[in-house]
Formats: structure tokens, C-alpha cells, sequence
């Protein structure tokens, strides 16, 4: 296994948000500006890289049957003190992210990466893996806030772009807006990854062409 | 033997395409757009050729891009783009933005009818989405409603509480109680003198393209019939039985044009007969009680509504087929 892998997997493809769709409850909800989908990222990786370290180390202790009880237990200790410290530090964050920061718990990119790789690996690569997961969900997140900041708001991480009285989108602050600009960033994604991905194939001589000749 | 022709299924062809449908829809709309553009001014004009335009050009665009031919495009254009952005430009106040319509018709016509595989795949009518895109995303001026250039034919007009005169009130508001009007009914039938999107206010304009519709065949009289008449009378009901709102009730607001053009969409309506019973009475009824508790103009969002609920409607009511015999429950 390669560390190259590790990091394409984790930021292109299998990138949590637009490949795996995984915890799509914090990204509709909080991306409706940069600064609080970039705080979001951030405290997810940091749990993300924790759990997976622990939970890497205990692989072979913890017995098969009651694996998800002792992860989700690993999981909430981290997640209570990420919490805790967004709260004394950051409480303009702590009073935006809300609930969502208690909910990280739950996350299905955090269990999904324990019960997928964390579970199975030694721990260096599982920490990598937890890094670049979670900068895969942080880049993720921060670029559908920043689109819906700009559109919904007329500024970016609180910089005023243009005056938001005279033109601003605010259906893009919706959680109908929401889900319509997580549907367009899944189709563009996509869009852009088959045609990467035919290109390298194309590379190698192995003719996989989607589109029929018209 | 030359008497038998074999050739496989369809054997019975109609003229009629979708896009002499359409044509004659548009058709339709026109009186409704000219009264307008006589009501409101050139300003409606440019309103309603600007969103014709964008819905028409982002529909050949984004065929462009899905890699059609730009003469397949010309041979199959169908003129249900030209419909969708005609009627985004009648839900339009006159003197809007010009980049309101803009967006309102690129999502009417990108987000909500190509993305789900163009004409006649739509989930909801595309008009309808794109007014409600405007509404969320630019209240203030989807709301700012410009005073009509004739005024009322009997002196009438829309007060305040303090009495002062409401310019560019519309007649809703007063019916609904936060505004009281001295309007007649016949100010409200012609649009004079009333505050609105440009293509609701002139009843007459509406009904007339109405009956053209009918009189070709594209509409069936019942249903818009139906619709306005169970909202006039839920709308009777909510006030105590007060039968004077009666016309009021059906003359304001958007009612008779979204339930001559927009509630009425082929695609998204049910296919049977009891099943379009139930969407217009269930229709009615809500645009009524919401209409009644909400005190806003809500015609747009009931359709929406109404327009998800139609595959459920599908589902459960479904036509008898030919000589079927409903089995006889068993004695005991």
C-alpha cells in the first residue's frame, strides 16, 4: 500500500462528500457559509485522525461482536472534547455549528473509515487516511460554502464581495439551495472525475469510451 | 392482397403534435400578455421578452451541451420553452430586474425540466418552480408590485389601515385583512386600477385564452373550473359562510392564471378522471386554507404541492380496464 493511494483515495476518489455521499446531514445543514463549513471540516478531521489512530491501536483487542459500541464509544470521547474546545475557543463557531458538533458522533464518514480501514490497517496509515479523508471532507465543504456564501450573501469567509442589498441569490441559503447546489457539486465532480479517469485509461491503450460515436 | 398493409403498432395517428399544442398555448397567453404590457407599460414588455428569451436560448444551450445538433435542436424544438418563459414573465411585477426573469426562466428550464430529462419528464411545472426560485431568492422586489397606468373605472382604491391610499396594493391583501379596498368586482375582472404580476391581473384576458384553449380541445373546461370554484367556496366557508368574498376571493391574486396555465399541465396532472377530481378539489381547498391562514398569495405553492402529489395519485387510482369485473366477496 502506498501513501499516494492513501491520499488520492481520501481527497478524489473516494472523497466522503461527492463520492461516498456520507454525512450529507452536516454538510447541507452547515455549509451555508465558508467559515462555519471550514470549522465543520476541521473538527471532523481531527476526529476523524484520533479515532482512527485509537481504533487502529485496539484493533486486535476489541472482540468482532461488540465493535461498533466500542467505536462509537472511541469516536464520542473525541468528539465531546473537540467540543468542549471549539466552545471555550471558538464561540461564535460553537453557537453557529450548534448541534452539529455533538452530532459529528454519528458521522457516517468517521464510523465508515473505523469499520472500513481503521479496523483492518497498522496505525501510520490509518492516521494518514484519516488526514486525508478528512481533507477531502473539509475541501469539500468549504468550497459548497464559499459558492453558497458568495451567491446567498455577496461575501466570502465575512468579506464583503459586492453590496449583498442590491443583488443577492438568497435561495442558495435555503436548505432547498442546499440540496440543489450539493446535487450540481456531485454532478460537476463526477463529470470531472470520468473524464480524468478516461483520459489515463486512454494512457494505457485500453480503449473504455462511454459515449457512443452519434 | 394489397388491401392489407402490416406494420407494427401505433396504427391510429393524431395530427396533433406537442408542438401545435404548444403554439396554441401560447396563443392563448398572448391576450393576457398584451393586457398586461397595456396595463403596466412598456416595462412589462421588456419583462416578458427577456424571460421568453433566456428560457428559449438556456434550453438550446444546454442541448448544446449535452452534445445535440444544432439543426436536431431547430427540427425538435417544441415551443414548451417558449410557454414556460412566457408565463415566468407573467409571474414577473412590471419593472423588475431584468436579472430576476433571467435566472427565474435558466432555473425554470435547466434545474427543473432538463435535468430531469426535458419536456414531459418535469416533476413539477417548471413556470411554477421558477416563480417560487424568484420568490424565495428576491422577496423584496417580487413583491414590489408597480401601481396599474389605468386607474379604477368607479374611483375605487386600496386603502391602509390609516386610510391612506395603497399604490400598487394587490386586491388580495385587502381580502385577507390587512388592507381594506373600495375595488368592484369589475375593476378586479379588467385589472384596472389593481396592483399585481403582470399577467394575473386582466381576468378577462385570461379567461378568453382560456376559452381558446377549450375551444381547441387542449384544455378540458372542467378543471380550472372546478379548482376556482372549490377555493371561492372553502374561501366562503373560512369567513363564516360570507357570500360576498365569493368573487372577490376568485378575482384576486393569481387564482384564474394559475388555474388556466399553470395548474393544468399536462405532465403534471393525474391521468384519470377521478384522479383529477381529487388534485383540484384537494388543490382548491388548500390554496383556500392556506391563502385564509397564511395572508399571503399562496396559488404557486399549492400547485407545487399538488404538482409532487401526483404520482401518488397515480399510484392508488388507476383506470378500470376493459371488462373487468370486480370479484364478489365470498358469503360466509
Amino acid at each position: 500500500m502506498k501513501i499516494k493511494d492513501i491520499a488520492l483515495d481520501g481527497v478524489v476518489r473516494q472523497n466522503p462528500t461527492l463520492r461516498l455521499v456520507l454525512g450529507t446531514c452536516p454538510t447541507l445543514a452547515v455549509t451555508t457559509v465558508a467559515f462555519d463549513s471550514f470549522g465543520m471540516g476541521l473538527a471532523v478531521t481531527f476526529v476523524l485522525i484520533c479515532s482512527n489512530i485509537i481504533i487502529s491501536l485496539l484493533r486486535n483487542i476489541i472482540p468482532d461482536q461488540v465493535r461498533i459500541p466500542a467505536f462509537i464509544m472511541i469516536i464520542a470521547t473525541f468528539v465531546t472534547i473537540v467540543e468542549m474546545v471549539i466552545k471555550k475557543f471558538v464561540p461564535d463557531l460553537y453557537a453557529s455549528l450548534g448541534n452539529f458538533l455533538a452530532l459529528i458522533v454519528v458521522n457516517c464518514i468517521i464510523l465508515g473509515r473505523a469499520e472500513g480501514f481503521a479496523s483492518k490497517n497498522p496505525v501510520g496509515y490509518s492516521a494518514l487516511d484519516g488526514l486525508f479523508m478528512g481533507i477531502g471532507f473539509t475541501l469539500a465543504l468549504t468550497i459548497m460554502g464559499s459558492f453558497r456564501e458568495i451567491l446567498s450573501k455577496g461575501s466570502i469567509f465575512g468579506l464583503q464581495i459586492w453590496d449583498a442589498s442590491k443583488f443577492s441569490i438568497s435561495f442558495f441559503g435555503t436548505s432547498a439551495g442546499a440540496f440543489l447546489t450539493y446535487g450540481l457539486f456531485i454532478a460537476v465532480f463526477t463529470v470531472c472525475y470520468n473524464a480524468v479517469e478516461n483520459k489515463s485509461r486512454h494512457k494505457l491503450g485500453v480503449d473504455v469510451s462511454v459515449k457512443e460515436e452519434a | 392482397m394489397e388491401k392489407y398493409v402490416f406494420s407494427a403498432s401505433p396504427h391510429i395517428k393524431s395530427p396533433r403534435t406537442t408542438r401545435g399544442i404548444m403554439i396554441d398555448v401560447c396563443i392563448a397567453m398572448l391576450p393576457a400578455c398584451i393586457m398586461g404590457c397595456i396595463l403596466f407599460g412598456w416595462q412589462a414588455l421588456i419583462t416578458l421578452v427577456v424571460a421568453t428569451l433566456a428560457a428559449v436560448l438556456s434550453e438550446i444551450v444546454y442541448r448544446l451541451c449535452a452534445g445535440v445538433k444544432f439543426q436536431t435542436i431547430l427540427k425538435e424544438f417544441d415551443f414548451t420553452s417558449v410557454v414556460t418563459g412566457m408565463l415566468v414573465g407573467m409571474n414577473m411585477p412590471a419593472g423588475i430586474a431584468v436579472y430576476v426573469p433571467i435566472l427565474a426562466s435558466i432555473f425554470a428550464i435547466v434545474v427543473v425540466k432538463m435535468l430531469f430529462g426535458g419536456t414531459g419528464k418535469n416533476l413539477v411545472n417548471p413556470a411554477i418552480a421558477g416563480r417560487i426560485f424568484a420568490f424565495m431568492s428576491f422577496a423584496m422586489a417580487m413583491t414590489t408590485y408597480p401601481a396599474a397606468l389605468i386607474g379604477s373605472l368607479n374611483g375605487g382604491a386600496i386603502t391602509d389601515a390609516s386610510g391612506a391610499v395603497v399604490s400598487g396594493a394587490t386586491p388580495l391583501s385587502a381580502l385577507l385583512g390587512s388592507n381594506s379596498s373600495t375595488l368592484s368586482n369589475l375593476d378586479l375582472f379588467l385589472g384596472t386600477g389593481v396592483g399585481g404580476v403582470i399577467g394575473e391581473t386582466c381576468k378577462a384576458a385570461l379567461i378568453l385564452g382560456g376559452i381558446y384553449l377549450v375551444i381547441r380541445k387542449v384544455l378540458n373546461f372542467r378543471w380550472p373550473i372546478v379548482y376556482v370554484a372549490v377555493t371561492g367556496l372553502v374561501t366562503v366557508a373560512l369567513n363564516g359562510f360570507d357570500f360576498n368574498v365569493f368573487l372577490p376571493s376568485i378575482l384576486s391574486g393569481g387564482l384564474i392564471l394559475g388555474a388556466v396555465f399553470m395548474a393544468t399541465d399536462f405532465v403534471t396532472t393525474p391521468n384519470t378522471k377521478l384522479g383529477n377530481y381529487i388534485y383540484f378539489v384537494v388543490l382548491g381547498a388548500l390554496t383556500a386554507v392556506l391563502r385564509h391562514f397564511t395572508g399571503g398569495e399562496v396559488v404557486s405553492f399549492a400547485i407545487l404541492f399538488m404538482n409532487l402529489l401526483v404520482s401518488i395519485i397515480d399510484k392508488y387510482v388507476y383506470p378500470r380496464p376493459f371488462g373487468f369485473v370486480k370479484a364478489k366477496k365470498e358469503a360466509k
